[in-house]
């Protein structure tokens, strides 16, 4: 999961490695992404994601299909 | 999963910068290792050190996140952003792109990221994360 100049650079990185493509974000929707996701860790009252959660933070975010699937 | 004893160690990570040993969070090997398989942390694989508490890393790595004050790592670009928001704060997030190795500094103020025109990229489809979370 890492970031890149733009999505030539990735399709550039992706051809020089051999590398299938995966899903490319811009910049916001990580950023979105990464709070819905990781914005409670430190809560005192943190409990673990249910797998049912995840999927509806992926849902609300449009990351939706089978490569969002966690199983 | 014991849920006191993960939080426990994410806020002695908060606290001192440095991922804690069993013995400073009271607790021993296999308490650390039932938190590996529940994917609450992850383990070095040679031996019972943390080296992940997501977002945070606690090796050094390509991203480089500083937030409330203080200097981070991140596991990657998900886990960089995502510090900030885990602090509740901004921050500022240095890394370089994997194709070019030009410098990327994003700023994510009022939990926007600036520059917005960077792209992150996610390799493997959800259901294969943590194979290999280090890859990953």
């Amino acid at each position: 999961m890492n970031l890149f100049r733009s999505e030539e650079h990735v399709a550039r990185w992706l051809d020089a490695n051999g590398y299938e493509p995966g899903a490319t974000l811009s910049a916001d929707e990580m950023c979105d992404l990464a709070r819905a996701w990781w914005g409670d860790r430190l809560a005192p009252d943190w409990r673990p994601h249910t797998l049912e959660q995840n999927h509806a933070i992926l849902d609300e975010l449009g990351l939706t299909g089978e490569f969002w699937r966690l199983a | 999963m014991d849920v006191e004893l993960r939080n426990r160690i994410y806020a002695w990570f908060v606290e001192h910068g440095t991922a804690p040993s069993a013995a400073d969070v009271g607790a021993d090997d296999a308490a650390l290792q039932r938190l590996h398989d529940a994917h609450a942390l992850v383990l070095e694989p040679d031996d019972s050190s943390i080296r992940m508490l997501n977002p945070f890393s606690a090796v050094p790595t390509p991203y480089r996140v500083e937030a409330g004050g203080r200097s981070w790592f991140g596991n990657c670009v998900w886990d960089a952003f995502g510090i900030p928001a885990a602090l509740g704060v901004g921050g500022h997030v240095s890394t370089t792109c994997l194709d070019c190795g030009e410098a990327l500094e994003v700023e994510i103020v009022a939990r926007r990221p600036r520059p917005s025109d960077l792209v992150a990229h996610i390799l493997l489809p959800a259901r294969r994360w943590w194979d290999d979370i280090v890859f990953t």
